[in-house]
């Protein structure tokens, strides 16, 4: 198990987003999370990630209790995210993003004031060519597409040093013949060792390509299991068609 | 010397305010450090060096921990406001120079309060006294020229781009692995720092210094400077101090009487200010808007 | 004892005049949600303006008051509308109209520099001189009569806050903008009744300063900074919340230097207002909003 999750709360005033939340994702696999839109998967990211702190809860993180730790902190142990809606750094260049995400020397400041410019160029140009984003290096931020900043998002996941990488819907508004090779990617990723969990809406996109699936709805998981599994659970069906009278069972 | 001795003057202050335009910058510009109290920096540095200078310490000496105290307050200060944003973030640093004023104002056993600091020594190094203004001049010239290209390597510097990026977006950021907490520090340390020499710079300079010298008239026009020459931009912030420091000594020709001649110019900053806001808010060389 | 009361009682009168700026200032904030700084000009200028009809010219008091509290707020709108919503059209974000108020308030405080001069201004309308002293307390006629006039205009503000139709509206507005326009109140109608109303309340605290204190061209910024401090420790987007802050800064003030040097009196408002905006950004009363990052 790379990461865990043990009954995890986490309420906005009086929405429950999160209401009693428990997973865990396997090492080397590629896990997906699916659910209605509002279901608390983007949320559920954001408590992993540290960028809030659950009302209760732990998270454990390569067998290590990483509850208490800070966003940054988690991040240099090695774990790499995406965001559903990109923002990236707008007056910085795509080198520049790239730079931020391989560096671990240029928080150090005393050393970075005499000494050049570093970045290596040869690994750049690989993670632009395995996402396929097809852009000059100097690019600003600001002047990419929502489709461009996506791939950026997912190059600056991958470039960053990790071990598992958590991607929130990496292929929304990403062309089709593009999705195809975003896939390839994380597939190509996966044999290389890294943990993938990925949230999406896309079913065809998911189900042929992850191994475990959790199916989240209302701030529960109330299924889970491998996607073909997945695709015949009646709780399923429920949490995305409604009103089914087994579907009142799962919870 | 080929230029007048009245040129000289204005020549010095320019190179002054560069280091503190610049320095403003680097917080308010490069890493979106919405700091409205720099003139406070300003003022504890000028005030250091001046009363440890008096008390008989070395120039240089006086001068590194001037910029050194005024760091500390820097430090302070993130570590008070670090949860604030926006407008409430730059209200509670405007307070902060509010607090310093008037701590310049009451600790009269120290600052002798609104009877100001006279008689601070001219700077003397290594034996040699820098006696005339010319000389002077040389030597701001030197302490900026070093001050700016410091600044100038930190901002293009690996270190630099994760300012920016931290200005950007900071969550980004820190999902990245960069303690963005740490950051902040360094920044509003090393902008308070040469903020402190800018003001010890002033202080030896002028030779007297008291409260009103760092309160919201020079916060105008440092603000004016930044602005105009533009966010994020060393070329612009000293471009601009270069103009709106010259510039408005047109207004002597005027003949005007020497009461009115201050708030002619103070005026004249403030409606410079308005009017970049409203009409060219990125300034001349800008990138970035203050969000 | 008595010298306890007195400090009271002279914390009442700072504060009344502090709680008209906040008043002021803490109504333009609610509905328009940015940082008006230059309302402490507004005050400035109105105190400026009594010394010139008033003083300089003879035009019989009540006129004179009149006049002011009408260019007072006309001088509000104008702001409002010459510069503020320009700047809000072109998407300038708080900050910048801060900054912009900044500069506003500078500009004007210059300005009245170079046409008055740097000197102290005495209106020399009622006597001042004279104390009534009773039970150990002194106070003068002037005093009295800042007192009663705040009080009575605070109740006229908090009646008509509740009771118009406009005043719902503001408050309605300073609860959400983007609601109040789907219901149909224009935002900018509103906006400028709160810079009328507003610089209006600035003109009289204008006129009280006038006849309580020395005039100098420096006060605004002093005013603005103990109004606005006011305002945030009670609760800056609540009018009546900075209304009651206001009360309480003119009396740690005036208790404070009791065990303080007297030079001290900004230097206890200024602390406050740097405490408050760290620890409790909304104030005692004010309502809850996001003032934090995260
Ligand atoms: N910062 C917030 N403040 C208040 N409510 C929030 C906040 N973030 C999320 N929510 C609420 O929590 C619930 C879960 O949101 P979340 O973004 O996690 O959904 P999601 O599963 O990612 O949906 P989608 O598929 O549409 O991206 C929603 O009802 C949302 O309105
Ligand atoms: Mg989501």
């Amino acid at each position: 198990m790379i990461l865990s999750c043990k009954d995890i709360y986490k309420s906005f005033g009086g929405i429950k987003a999160i209401d009693g939340c428990s997973f865990t994702v396997a090492e080397k696999k590629i896990t997906g999370i699916i659910g209605p839109n509002g279901s608390g998967k983007t949320t559920m990211f954001n408590v992993i990630s540290k960028l809030i702190k659950p009302d209760s809860g732990t998270i454990e993180f390569k067998g290590q209790d990483v509850t208490g730790l800070k966003d940054y902190e988690l991040a240099k142990m090695g774990v790499s995210r995406t965001f559903q809606d990109v923002k990236l750094f707008q007056n910085l260049t795509i080198r520049e993003h790239l730079q931020i995400a391989m560096s671990d020397t240029d928080e150090k400041l005393l050393s970075n004031i005499f000494r050049g410019k570093e970045g290596d160029a040869q690994k750049i140009k690989e993670v632009m060519e395995l996402v396929g984003l097809d852009k000059p290096l100097d690019t600003y931020g600001n002047d990419l597409s929502y489709g461009q900043r996506k791939l950026l998002d997912l190059a600056i996941a991958i470039a960053k040093p990790h071990t598992l990488l958590m991607l929130d819907e990496p292929v929304a508004g990403v062309n089709p013949r593009l999705r195809d090779s975003i896939k390839d990617i994380l597939r190509e990723l996966n044999s290389r060792g890294e943990s993938i969990l990925l949230i999406e809406h896309d079913m065809n996109f998911v189900m042929d390509l992850v191994d475990h699936i959790f199916v989240m709805d209302a701030g529960k998981v109330i299924a889970e299991g491998a996607p073909e599994e997945i695709q015949n659970n009646p709780c399923v069906l429920e949490a995305y068609l409604g009103g089914s009278e087994e579907g009142t069972k799962c919870l | 010397m080929i230029i007048s001795a009245y040129q000289t003057h204005i020549f010095i202050l320019i190179f002054i305010y560069i280091i503190l335009a610049v320095s403003l910058n680097l917080a308010l510009g490069y890493t979106g450090l919405l700091n409205l109290g720099h003139v406070a920096f300003y003022g504890i540095g000028a005030y250091t060096s001046a009363l440890l200078a008096i008390e008989g310490m070395p120039y240089l000496a006086a001068m590194i921990i001037a910029g050194l105290f005024a760091s500390v307050f820097g430090y302070l200060l993130v570590t008070a406001t670090d949860r604030l944003k926006g407008d409430y973030l730059a209200m509670a640093t405007l307070g902060f120079s509010f607090v310093v004023y008037s701590l310049l104002l009451n600790l009269r056993e120290i600052t002798r309060g609104a009877m100001g600091i006279p008689g601070i020594p001219k700077p003397s190094i290594l034996g040699l006294t820098v006696r005339t203004n010319d000389q002077y001049l040389i030597f701001v010239l030197l302490i900026c020229a070093i001050s700016v290209f410091i600044m100038y390597r930190i901002v293009k510097s690996p270190f630099g781009k994760l300012l920016e990026a931290n200005r950007d977006n900071a969550v980004c950021l820190r999902v990245l692995g960069k303690n963005t907490f740490g950051l902040k520090y360094k920044a509003m340390m090393i902008s308070a720092f040469f903020a402190g020499i800018s003001g010890s710079l002033y202080a030896h300079y002028i030779t007297f210094i008291d409260p009103t010298s760092f309160y919201i008239s020079e916060l105008i026009l440092i603000l004016t400077i930044v602005i105009v020459g533009g966010l994020a931009s060393i070329k612009g912030s000293i471009v601009a101090t270069a103009v709106i420091i010259y510039v408005p000594e047109i207004l002597r020709t005027l003949d005007l009487p020497s009461s009115v001649l201050g708030p002619v110019r103070q005026a004249l900053y403030a409606a410079i200010l308005i009017a970049i806001l409203m009409l060219r808010p990125r300034g001349i060389f800008g990138k970035v808007d203050l969000e | 004892m008595s010298l306890l009361a007195q400090s009271i009682i002279n914390g009442l009168i700072t504060g009344s005049i502090y709680a008209l700026v906040a008043a002021g200032y803490s109504l333009i904030y609610s509905t328009n949600n940015f940082m008006h700084f230059a309302h402490g000009i507004s005050v400035v200028a109105a105190g400026y303006m009594v010394y010139w009809l008033f003083t300089l010219a003879g035009t019989p008091f009540y006129v004179t008051c009149i006049i002011t509290v009408i260019l007072s707020a006309l001088f509000g709108l104008a702001m409002y509308r010459l510069i503020y919503l320009p700047l809000q059209r072109k998407g300038a974000s708080n900050v910048i109209l801060l900054i912009a108020s900044i500069g506003i308030l500078t500009f004007f405080q210059n300005v009245i520099q170079i046409a008055f001069g740097s000197g102290v201004k005495l209106i020399g309308y009622i006597e001042v001189a004279k104390g009534i002293t009773f039970a150990g307390i002194t106070m003068t006629l002037l005093q009295i009569v800042i007192l009663v006039i705040s009080f009575i205009i605070f109740i006229m503000l908090y009646q008509f806050m509740q009771r118009t139709k406009l005043g719902r509206n503001m408050r309605a507005v300073s609860n959400n903008k983007e609601l109040a326009s789907i219901v149909g109140i224009n935002h900018i109608r509103v906006s400028d009744f709160s810079f009328l109303i507003g610089s209006g309340l600035a003109g009289v605290a204008g006129i009280l300063v006038a006849l309580e204190q020395n005039l100098s061209p420096l006060m605004g910024t002093n005013l603005m900074i103990k109004g606005f401090t006011g305002a945030v420790i009670g609760g800056i987007n609540y009018v009546p919340g900075s209304i009651v802050g206001s009360f309480l800064l003119g009396l740690a003030e005036n208790l404070g230097i009791l065990v303080l040097p007297s030079g001290y009196k900004d230097a206890i408002a200024f602390s406050m207002l740097f405490l408050f905006l760290l620890f409790k950004p909304n104030g005692i009363l004010g309502k809850k909003e996001g003032r934090f990052d995260k």
